[in-house]
């Protein structure tokens, strides 16, 4: 992994994390939520993936255009499921 | 593109009749009768737009969303019959009060204005919206989700037709079938041209629309509900209450997801429980409650049910499912006080025959909806016999509770005068009396 790439997986990180507490209606910083927390679990409590408020919200922190399927046909069990996804989005973009 | 829409709203918006003009029930009935005769067509778009969902492996939380069945048809039939109903009443202009000299004056209803809807999956939303806000003389932009696009083009056609029919400006309800999330933004943005938000979906996408765009939003919040059962309360009501506040759908935003429930109750209402644990519905509970109070329960109640233990951050959570959060308090004070802690202002409810208790619960807890003795899913418009609503607004200004036909218009004084003039009166200062 490059540098940048590194760097634009450190931004996935943190916008999947603000999306998911955002999600999960908690009040918690969101730096607090580990890669492999479950999604829908003792803390998060993200029981489906693909709404509306998440492109968006992602799209509004990562300064990218998400594909609409970008989560179709794929399970998602923690929230380094959903980095992984995002993150090959937002390579070739210089990290913010 | 966006231009376009909101400009052809605002003209529509400044061409529609006076709320009160007879084409507004005329549209609610042309729009029930325009779904019977397109109903078959509505169904095949619903069930093309349902395969594709299922083939690109969207989540099964929207798919089951997006269905529809003759019970849709039938629940927009007594939508459209209650709109017709409640429309005389509620654009009637307020009693006449008395100013200086000769004026009167009296608030007479309006329109909020342009109003920007914004949901996903359920293709039923396009309609009712459309009937509430357009038979309060709004104009309405209604932006449904891509994955309904199939079955939201036949309704857009369904409301184009009874906008025809009642004689209506065909721009006074617009279905966004190609407006991207970039659009959806500049939308957002538009606070010059759009007079109300209203986002129609889960919380998350609530809370994005409060702090993404400057227009006012009108929305529900999260529903995190409460359920106080004093020692005064009858057990086996109790119990029921609580089963109809949680069982059937779950994720609904009146659903309850913590009972409180107070020590002196604790173990007759556990012994209530147990007794309906053969109910088919009642064996998908699961209880997540502290290890203390997890040891009270009778064996036969955790031999069945699913007994967790309740995690620090499942206070103030919304469950959105068949689990329910149980805590013992000792009196109604410590209720309250968990309920202000941790409670959304949504629907709150009390289980008493104290009178005392009542008083002191209703009184203490500020909520949209506080249910007495009765289940929380009372909380919902016609059944509360409030008329049709479109959301539960958990907001503090302009509506609380149900959004039904009046929550879409505002008031606005109509002075008469009678040729009254404060100031001046011929050409000396004073009031004219």
């Amino acid at each position: 992994m490059t540098v940048a790439d590194a760097n634009v997986r450190e931004e996935v990180n943190t916008a999947v994390k603000k999306m998911v507490v955002a999600e999960s209606r908690l009040s918690i910083d969101p730096a607090t939520v580990g890669d492999t927390e479950p999604l829908n679990g003792e803390v998060l409590r993200v029981t489906s993936v693909g709404f509306l408020s998440m492109l968006i919200r992602l799209e509004d922190e990562l300064g990218v255009t998400l594909p609409d399927d970008l989560f179709a046909g794929r399970s998602f069990h923690t929230v380094a499921d959903l980095v992984d996804v995002v993150a090959p989005t937002c390579t070739g973009r210089a990290a913010g | 593109m966006i231009e376009t829409i909101v400009l052809n709203a605002r003209r529509a918006a400044d061409a529609a009749p006076a709320v009160r003009d007879p084409a507004y029930p005329l549209f609610a009935a042309a729009v029930g009768k325009r779904l019977v005769e397109r109903w078959d067509e509505v169904l095949a778009a619903n069930e093309a737009d349902l395969r594709a969902a299922r083939d690109a492996g969207l989540s099964p939380a929207m798919v089951e969303r997006m269905g529809l069945a003759g019970a849709h048809l039938e629940a927009l039939a007594e939508l459209t019959r209650q709109v017709q109903e409640d429309l005389p009443a509620v654009t009637a202009p307020g009693p006449e009060v008395r100013g200086v000299g000769r004026s009167r004056a009296r608030l007479v209803a309006r329109p909020l204005g342009v109003l920007l809807m914004v949901y996903e999956s359920r293709p039923m939303v396009t309609l009712d919206s459309a009937v509430l806000a357009v038979c309060t003389g709004n104009a309405v932009l209604l932006r449904g989700g891509s994955e309904c696009r199939g079955c939201n083009a036949v309704l857009a056609d369904v409301i184009a037709s009874a906008l025809r029919d009642a004689g209506l400006p065909e721009h006074l309800a617009q279905v966004l079938l190609d407006t991207d999330r970039a659009g959806l933004r500049e939308l957002m943005k538009r606070d010059d041209a759009i007079d109300v938000l209203l986002p129609r979906g889960g919380s998350g996408l609530v809370s994005y629309c409060r702090t993404a765009s400057r227009i006012p939003v009108i929305a529900g919040g999260a529903g995190v509900n409460h359920l106080y059962a004093h020692s005064s309360a009858d057990a086996d009501e109790a119990v029921r209450l609580v089963l109809d506040s949680k069982l059937p759908d779950p994720a609904g935003c009146t659903a309850l997801e913590m009972l409180l429930l107070d020590e002196g109750l604790a173990d007759d209402f556990f012994a209530a429980l147990t007794a309906r644990l053969d109910e088919p519905d009642v064996r998908g509970l699961v209880l997540r409650t502290p290890a203390e109070v997890a040891e009270r329960l009778p064996a036969e109640l955790t031999r069945v049910l699913e007994v967790r233990e309740l995690a620090g951050n499942d206070d103030g959570r919304e469950f959105l499912d068949t689990t329910l959060g149980v805590r013992l308090v000792s009196d109604v004070d410590e209720a309250v006080r968990h309920v202000r802690r941790h409670g959304t202002g949504h629907t709150e409810g009390v289980a008493a025959r104290s009178a005392e208790v009542v008083e002191r619960f209703t009184a203490q807890v500020d909520a949209a909806a506080v249910v007495v003795n009765g289940s929380l899913r009372l909380h919902d418009g016609p059944t509360m016999g409030a008329g049709p609503e479109i959301a539960i607004s958990t907001g503090r200004l302009h509506v609380r509770g149900p959004v039904g036909l009046a929550a879409l218009l505002t008031r606005s004084w109509v002075v008469d005068g009678g040729g009254t003039v404060r100031f001046r009166r011929d050409g000396a200062e004073g009031e004219d009396r």
